[in-house]
């Protein structure tokens, strides 16, 4: 049942990445293993663009695999986003515990 | 036979990369773990014939955002070998996120194979295996046609990211050296 070619086997790890993906972020106190746990969870959805478009049932279809590119894309645009207001938290507070912070400017 | 090693290979490196990212204390090793879990990806990527998706997955992710994590934990001190110390009430809250984690993976992998079990069995059909695709051009000759409007709202996209990063970072650098910063 769970073979390279076989829909199945794709989606069964997408989903464990995305519960992964939900337990970092739901765990973690640390901002960047909060980050880790959001680029968990774009990776299983852009994986589960790629196996549907590659098992359609009408035969392989490239759109599958060009919005995993654009979850790709978003996924780049957040983590600069995102390690750039680390940065200026770090710079205020000294310290990047999601517990802690509670402003961003100083 | 060696296809079927491969493939397991990567399900297991990514799997695994996955849990340590999300569980190991030491944040150095999770981002490690997480590179680990995003080449597996990349390797799965192979297996459903989307070579250019593995390309960029190794370029942007690998490259990019990975490096740009591993440069943060480095940056933010005390994370290499810091125990932090964990109240008894987040320790249970850690574990009610794992019992949330594990609640969202049963019922997503229930959904999703359920859904992928028709599909397989429909296309277990003699005929109906669809051929290899030249992937590469037909994602870039629909990127430019039926998916234009969406590519250049991504444009827009990273050239905001750009100047709001530079933006935000030099804000609080002139905050921080003295003077009010400026909204």
């Amino acid at each position: 049942m769970l073979s390279p070619d076989s829909l199945s086997a794709y989606l069964a790890v997408a989903s464990v990445l995305f519960a992964t993906g939900v337990l970092a972020i739901t765990t973690r106190r640390n901002a960047i293993g909060v980050l880790i746990g959001l680029e968990l969870m774009l990776n299983a959805a852009a994986l589960q663009f790629a196996a549907y478009g590659r098992f359609r049932l009408e035969g392989a279809d490239i759109q599958g695999q060009t919005a995993a590119v654009f979850v790709i894309v978003v996924a780049a645009a957040e983590a600069a986003i995102a390690l750039a207001l680390l940065f200026a938290v770090y710079r205020t507070s000294k310290d990047i515990d999601l517990e802690q912070t509670r402003e961003l400017r100083s | 036979m060696i296809e079927q090693a491969l493939f397991w290979t990567c399900c297991l490196a990514t799997l695994a990369g996955a849990i340590g990212a999300a569980t190991v204390r030491n944040l150095f090793h999770a981002a490690l773990l997480l590179g680990l879990c995003l080449a597996g990806v990349a390797g799965l990527y192979l297996f459903l014939e989307a070579s250019y998706l593995a390309c960029i997955q190794v370029i942007v992710y690998i490259g990019g955002i990975l490096v740009l994590t591993l440069f943060a934990t480095l940056f933010s001190s005390d994370i290499m070998g810091a125990v932090q110390r964990t109240p008894l009430w987040l320790r249970l809250g850690g574990l009610a996120g794992a019992a949330l984690a594990s609640l969202v993976a049963g019922r997503l992998a229930q959904f999703a194979i359920a859904n992928a079990a028709g599909i397989d069995r429909q296309r277990s059909a003699p005929g109906s295996v669809p051929d290899a695709i030249d992937g590469t051009r037909a994602i870039g000759d629909l990127l430019v046609t039926s998916w234009l409007v969406p590519f250049l709202l991504a444009a827009v996209l990273l050239t905001a990211t750009l100047v709001g990063a530079v933006a935000i970072v030099k804000r609080y650098r002139r905050g921080a050296s003295g003077g009010a910063p400026r909204a």
